[in-house]
């Protein structure tokens, strides 16, 4: 029972689900700001959810139908659970919930499997387009963050957030090291491409595609997955400090605004990239950059 | 050199043209008939190495007057060949099977004038939809708006 | 029920869909989105499919060409939807009026599809984005 309120109300969905829009709209108004323009008031996020259930939904002939509706939901499911994972954890409110940081990871990973279904089963040529970058960019960032990840959980020696997060309070936060900020540069370039944002956005949101996967949902299945992207705006961020401040929540609205002022900042200067230039930046620079912070952290630097 | 030019002309193509005249310097006008103006412009094209610019169509009384229009560059040329198509045979040697550059503007004729280019490659609608009904010419002078109605657009052609 | 109507006038996503038209309405749509007249503030964005559009920003006179497919992209937005018949060629046709190939406004085209359907009339060659401003407010009073 406890943990059915933990998962839908706070701090799972519904927690999850406000702050994230209000996350969004602070994105649009900072965008805004600074193309010196007023931007879209506070309700912004609720009055596009709002909007999209009001809509008919319409299916197209060639889709298979129930994987249309039904996928959205699985990556908003997944998605949720892995904001309530972490942010019990911030929180304390332990009662073992002794989440796994690989588990996380994998299930913030099922919305992109979504998304790729979802496009897939849309029957139009240019939804498919949009799927095979996506499955390109999916393989391409997830590999530095790997690298990241296991570096960090083989310096606590475990992979659970708990002992990550004790591990830096004693130790001092990953961060005030090397290796820390190297790691941190590639894991900022990995949220960005997992979050679908400017440059990495080639295969959602496209203006050469018609928007690419989203081609063709409308009302209530667009609003999930508007609502699951949300969600991940929120999540993203809150584990990105796990894994490198390891503060709970007196530093951590801070650390959640700084790193969405930097993702938003690398939106705002930055073009869309080929899916070519992604591939190799991934495969090429980053990696090799998480590899420099992992040697790096085997040596204590 | 304009003189040069029209002196070359009027020698080579002695027996095929009505008649040949320089109204400005820098312009040719030569007169034809219909049956000899495929050879008078291949003649231009390939041996004189004129190059195509484009060409028009106008609806005048006796027929419809088609002017193909050629330049030469180098000597500051524009030579242009003109033939009468009359009523009620709307019909020339389409010159786009030899020379693929005619083709589209053959095309442009046909539809909006009404002439047939005999021997045309591909003849199919350029401008005009496809919806558009067959028969109706737009660029003639006798064509009113209310012509053509709502309903005899025929929207299965369109290709959606 | 009232609480999502309400939402849907706070957030209106536009498709701009252009037939045969001078390209002028298309420049014009441009400039709503500069920070002088900003259109963002009132929630409303450009987006790329229009299955995910609220109103349908129809530039130029109808052509043949144009007929089919201007019904087919209505058929395909999800209602409810408003349509902006913009510019003096969407109202009436414009300058274009007695041409061969033009086949009506804006409004006779889709009310052969669907005859309650909702038009916004922006006049003017191009509208001024004031005008557009208020054409867009008072569509969005009438929903």
């Amino acid at each position: 029972m406890k943990l059915l309120f933990y998962y839908l109300i706070f701090p799972g969905f519904i927690f999850a689900s406000v702050i994230g829009l209000l996350t969004v709209w602070l994105d649009r108004k900072v965008s805004a700001r600074i193309q010196w323009r007023q931007g879209p008031p506070w309700f912004q996020g609720f009055a596009d959810i709002g909007k999209l259930l009001y809509k008919e939904v319409i299916v197209p002939e060639e889709a298979f139908g129930s994987g249309f509706i039904a996928a959205p939901l699985f990556g908003l499911a997944s998605v949720t659970l892995a904001v309530t994972i972490l942010c019990v954890s911030l929180f304390n409110m332990s009662e073992g919930f002794i989440g796994d940081i690989i588990v996380v990871w994998y299930l913030f990973a099922i919305p992109a499997i979504a998304l790729i279904y979802m496009g897939s089963t849309s029957g139009n040529p240019l939804s498919s387009v949009g799927v095979s970058r996506e499955i390109k960019l999916l393989l391409a960032y997830d590999l530095p963050m790997i690298i990241v990840i296991v570096m960090i959980a083989s310096k606590a020696d475990s992979f659970s957030i708990r002992a990550i997060m004790d591990w830096q309070r004693i130790n001092g936060s990953n961060i005030s090291n090397w290796y820390g900020i190297i790691a941190f540069v590639v894991a900022i370039s990995c949220t960005q491409a997992k979050l679908g944002r400017v440059p990495f956005d080639l295969a959602e949101a496209e203006t050469e595609l018609g928007s690419g996967i989203l081609l063709e949902l409308s009302g209530g299945v667009l609003a999930v997955y508007e609502l699951s992207k949300a969600i991940m705006l929120f999540g993203l961020p809150i584990f990105l400090i796990i894994l490198f401040w390891g503060k709970g929540i007196i530093g951590g609205v801070l650390l959640y605004l700084l790193i969405i002022v930097l993702l938003i900042l690398i939106k705002n200067t930055n073009p869309r990239v080929r899916i070519d230039q992604a591939m190799k930046y991934f495969w090429g620079w980053m990696s090799g950059a998480a590899i420099l912070a992992g040697l790096l952290a085997h040596f204590g630097v | 050199m304009s003189k040069e030019v029209m002196k070359d002309l009027r020698e080579k193509l002695k027996g095929k043209i009505i008649d040949i005249v320089q109204p400005r310097k820098k312009r040719i006008y030569i007169r034809v008939e219909p049956k000899k103006a495929p050879e008078v412009i291949e003649y231009l094209f390939f041996k004189y190495k004129c190059k195509f610019c484009t060409a028009t169509g106008m609806d005048i009384r006796e027929g419809i007057e088609i002017i193909y229009h050629l330049a030469r560059e180098d000597k500051n040329m524009v030579i242009n060949v003109k033939t009468l198509v009359p009523y009620p045979n709307l019909e020339i040697k389409s010159i786009g099977k030899k020379i693929p550059a005619f083709r589209w503007v053959e095309r442009e004729i046909n539809e909006m004038l009404g002439v047939t280019f005999i021997g045309h490659p591909d003849m199919r609608r350029l401008l005009l939809a496809d919806s558009f009904p067959k028969g109706k010419y737009p660029l003639r002078k006798d064509f009113k708006h209310s012509d053509v109605n709502d309903e005899d657009y025929d929207y299965e052609r369109s290709g959606l | 029920m009232d609480v999502l109507k309400k939402a849907f006038k706070k957030s209106i996503w536009v498709f701009h869909l252009s037939t045969a038209g001078c390209n002028n309405c298309d420049i014009e749509v441009l400039e709503l989105l500069t920070p002088r007249y900003d259109v963002e503030r009132f929630g409303i964005k450009l987006v790329g499919s229009p299955r995910h559009a609220d109103a349908l920003l129809v530039c130029g006179a109808v052509n043949a060409h144009a007929k089919p497919r201007l019904l087919e992209v209505y058929r395909q937005t999800p209602k409810p939807c408003l349509v902006v018949a913009f510019g003096s060629c969407g109202c009436s046709s414009g300058i274009f009026r007695d041409s061969y190939s033009i086949v009506g406004p804006v409004d006779k085209v889709l009310r052969e599809e669907d005859p309650d359907v909702k038009i916004v009339y922006i006049p003017g060659c191009p509208p001024k984005p004031e005008a557009m401003i208020e054409g867009i407010v008072m569509g969005l009073g009438a929903i």
